[in-house]
């Protein structure tokens, strides 16, 4: 597994959160391609990519101040962005029942190209099958997080972050298919 | 480690678990355009410009309060006095009335 950034010192966090542009700079850097990927593993769009990613920032640079612990940035990024995704996902839900789109425009598939390989492809379709908040999980495992830390991410428990994933990891095996053949 | 999901569902050679998710995550980082960070700061700092305090929306809405509770009771009284007046009227005319027949008569 690619090896996860170190979490920023807690210094670079309370200076972003004393409104320094330039630690808010460095703490976007630093976290732009995990939030890249986390945001892609939950919406599976690659053209929605940065509009949320930058979203999810913007959200970070406003709520930062509010931040009472600096150590738990990164959780509280994760949350924040898990949150982001799901709200994005649940009201191009509601639009889509007030402003249908027609047969022809719903689910467009991503344009050739445009994923790198056959088994990105399976998992980008393995994981449509899952429900967001399942994706999400699954993402933050890949991020390296352990079971106690996807707790306080997600204001659970370890036992049901643990059932959950073994229910989501089932879902996500029935469902890759990377050869087109099962 | 999370465990190998994806072993073992093909007989042909693949790309591990971590390896895709790896590739997910690199492919979504391309999809980021150069500049990524300064138009966030941007954006963010021009948006909190824009975006009023809470003091400032609180007594917006406690000024539209007054004006509305200023017009009703303005309104109000205009209608009454009006109301006033063509009773007032009414009466007068009735007396002038009067006085015209009295004069007549005598």
């Amino acid at each position: 597994m690619e090896s996860t950034s170190p979490t920023p010192p807690v210094d670079l966090v309370r200076r972003a959160q004393r409104g320094e542009p330039d630690a808010q700079r460095e703490l976007i850097v630093a976290y732009q391609h995990r939030i890249a990927g986390f945001v892609y593993a939950i919406i599976g769009r690659s053209d929605a990519i940065e509009d949320i990613a930058q979203l999810v920032f913007i959200k970070m640079v406003r709520a930062l101040a509010g931040l009472q612990a600096p150590a738990q940035f990164e959780s509280w990024l994760f949350r924040l962005a898990r949150n982001t995704c799901i709200d994005h996902l649940r009201r191009q839900k509601l639009r889509r029942i007030f402003t249908p789109f027609a047969p022809e425009h719903e689910n467009v598939p991503e344009p050739e190209g445009a994923v790198g390989s056959e088994e990105l492809d399976a998992l980008r379709h393995a994981l449509a099958q899952l429900r967001p908040q399942d994706r999400a999980l699954l993402a933050l495992v890949q991020e390296g997080r352990s079971h106690a830390e996807i707790a306080v991410t997600l204001r659970t428990s370890v036992a049901a972050v643990k059932a959950r994933l073994h229910r989501a990891r089932e879902h996500l095996r029935e469902h890759y298919q990377p050869n087109h053949e099962n | 480690m999370p465990e190998n999901i994806f072993e073992n569902i093909t007989n042909r050679t693949m790309k591990t678990e971590n390896q895709v998710w790896s590739d997910l995550r690199s492919h979504a980082a391309t999809q980021l355009r150069p500049g990524f960070a300064d138009r966030v700061v941007r954006a963010a700092q021009a948006g909190a410009k824009a975006v009023p305090s809470l003091t400032s929306i609180f007594a917006l809405s406690a000024a539209t309060v007054a004006v509305c509770f200023l017009v009703v009771a303005l309104s109000g009284d205009s209608a009454r006095d009006a109301a006033e007046n063509d009773f007032n009227l009414a009466g007068w005319q009735k007396i002038a009335d009067a006085a015209d027949e009295f004069a007549v008569n005598l």
